[in-house]
């Protein structure tokens, strides 16, 4: 539990990213990233996933589309923009950057 | 046994126990109170039934046609808070420094592009010192002067040295205004979403009026033009052959007051006085400068205008070829007439050897300090 704690400001912003990732790997609408997340200790919620898909489009990250579905009322299924896409391939570079750094400074000198 | 509410959820009607209602309720009011402010606040809650929506219909079959208290529970449960800006970072959050008053924002020195003449020095000093920006303007030119161009070095310093005010938390501190950061950026978002809704709007509206503008403007410049061409060609031979032998004269005599004053300022700069003319005791040497600058501007302006008039009546309406072929003339003139004070006037030459050794000096200490 206390491990968990550690980490929890580093989760919650690395949601933004994973959420980029997800919708950038694959077409999918809300109940598709929270079931792909729940697995994870990234797990969230729609509470916290609708105002951040919203923010990204305002950001022009993201937009949505309406699609039908063959159970129950149209749905918005999410996509990259192009400023997405590139923004998610600097998020990338940098988050190896990271991973790099945080192996080095693991290893002695 | 238990009243029921029927509720519209974003479209779809749902049996609710009355517990569950209020809870609902509750659910929905504290969201949408954390989502004031957010632009996106209507389209956010309505994903928020729908999703509450679909959850329902789990809960329901074809024998169970109410949603219970218990139900509502854990549906509001798997949704989670409802968090005013996720992953916003830390700056807007507003759990920070809650409780305590917010301490007015520090003071700081930026460059402030709003409504700048250049790159927003003397704006942003004119915030940071809470003085009008005129005031500003005006020492830092007059600075310009008294320092023989010293002054420009550092703007130009300045310019790049002095961090922009690119954000509206910079723009507050620029003048230290108490800022709180969710207000503004609470304004910045409903602004945005302003803009977005009537933005394109807009744009094809102001497309159209900018083609309808300049096909009035073109129309209007080309009904002066011809008004004027035919004063022009009213203009009788003689009063041309005159005008364009005037041009080259009022761009002497232009180029003249003008060496006039850069070499009367220069010699108040070095010795304190006008060549031989020392100044009376009472005027300061910045003073004398700025008279300096008004005489200039006195004698200038009248020269400039009838060197304009002369344009128009020697080359007719479209004389900007003529102008620019003058201003290249006014800087040869201005050369030359330098190069010949500096040859026939001994004080002249003395002030510029004067001037070499100052401009040594101040280098000097420059690269020492």
């Amino acid at each position: 539990m206390a491990i968990d704690e550690k980490f929890t400001s580093i989760r919650k912003g690395l949601l933004e990213f994973l959420i980029l990732r997800i919708i950038a790997a694959d077409k999918v609408y809300v109940a598709d990233m929270l079931e792909r997340l729940s697995k994870t200790p990234f797990a969230t919620q729609e509470g916290t996933l609708y105002p951040l898909l919203s923010k990204l489009r305002r950001e022009e990250l993201l937009d949505y589309e309406w699609q039908e579905s063959e159970a129950g009322p149209p749905r918005k299924y999410y996509k990259l923009t192009a400023k997405g896409r590139s923004q998610l391939a600097e998020l990338n570079r940098y988050w190896k950057q990271i991973n790099v750094t945080v192996e080095e400074l693991g290893q002695s000198a | 046994m238990n009243k029921v509410v029927t509720v519209n959820l974003n479209g779809n009607a749902y049996s609710l126990e009355e517990p569950a209602y209020d809870a609902l309720r509750a659910y929905l009011d504290g969201a949408e109170a954390r989502l004031q402010g957010n632009p996106d606040r209507a389209e956010i809650m309505s994903d928020l039934e729908q999703a509450i929506a679909d959850k329902c219909r789990r809960y329901l079959g074809p024998a169970k046609g109410v949603v219970g208290s218990a139900d509502m529970e854990r549906i509001l449960a798997e949704m989670g808070p409802v968090e005013a800006d996720a992953g916003e970072g830390e700056a807007a959050s507003p759990q920070q420094g809650a409780g305590a008053p917010r301490p007015e924002a520090p003071r700081r020195l930026y460059q402030v592009q709003q409504g700048a003449m250049i790159s927003g020095v003397c704006n942003g000093l004119a915030a940071y010192l809470n003085v009008d920006v005129t005031i500003v303007r005006v020492i830092f030119v007059a600075l310009a002067f008294l320092t023989g161009g010293i002054w420009a070095l550092v703007y130009l310093v300045m310019m790049f040295v002095v961090p922009d005010a690119n954000t509206p938390e910079k723009r507050a501190a620029a003048s230290g205004q108490p800022f709180n950061a969710q207000e503004l950026v609470d304004r910045a978002k409903q602004h945005y979403a302003e803009l977005r809704e009537q933005g394109s709007r807009w744009h094809d509206d102001w497309r159209r009026r900018r083609r309808t503008r300049r096909a009035q403007r073109a129309a209007a410049a080309e009904r002066e033009f011809w008004r004027n061409a035919g004063a022009y060609e009213d203009a009788g031979y003689a009063t041309r052959l005159l005008a364009g032998f005037m041009v080259p004269v009022f761009t002497l005599l232009s180029a003249a007051i003008f060496v006039a004053l850069v070499l009367a300022a220069l010699s108040l700069l070095v010795t304190g006085g006008i060549f031989d003319w020392t100044l009376p005791v009472d005027i300061p040497e910045w003073a004398a400068i700025i008279i300096l600058v008004i005489a200039y501007q006195a004698l200038h302006q009248p020269l400039r205008a009838a060197s304009r008039a002369s344009y128009e009546t020697t080359a007719g309406p479209r004389h900007g070829w003529l102008a620019a072929a003058d201003g290249v003339l006014w800087l040869g003139f201005t050369a030359l007439l330098f190069w010949l004070a500096y040859l026939l006037i001994p004080e002249v030459r003395s002030l510029f050897d004067d001037l070499r050794f100052e401009w040594r000096h101040l280098t000097l200490a420059w690269t020492g300090w």
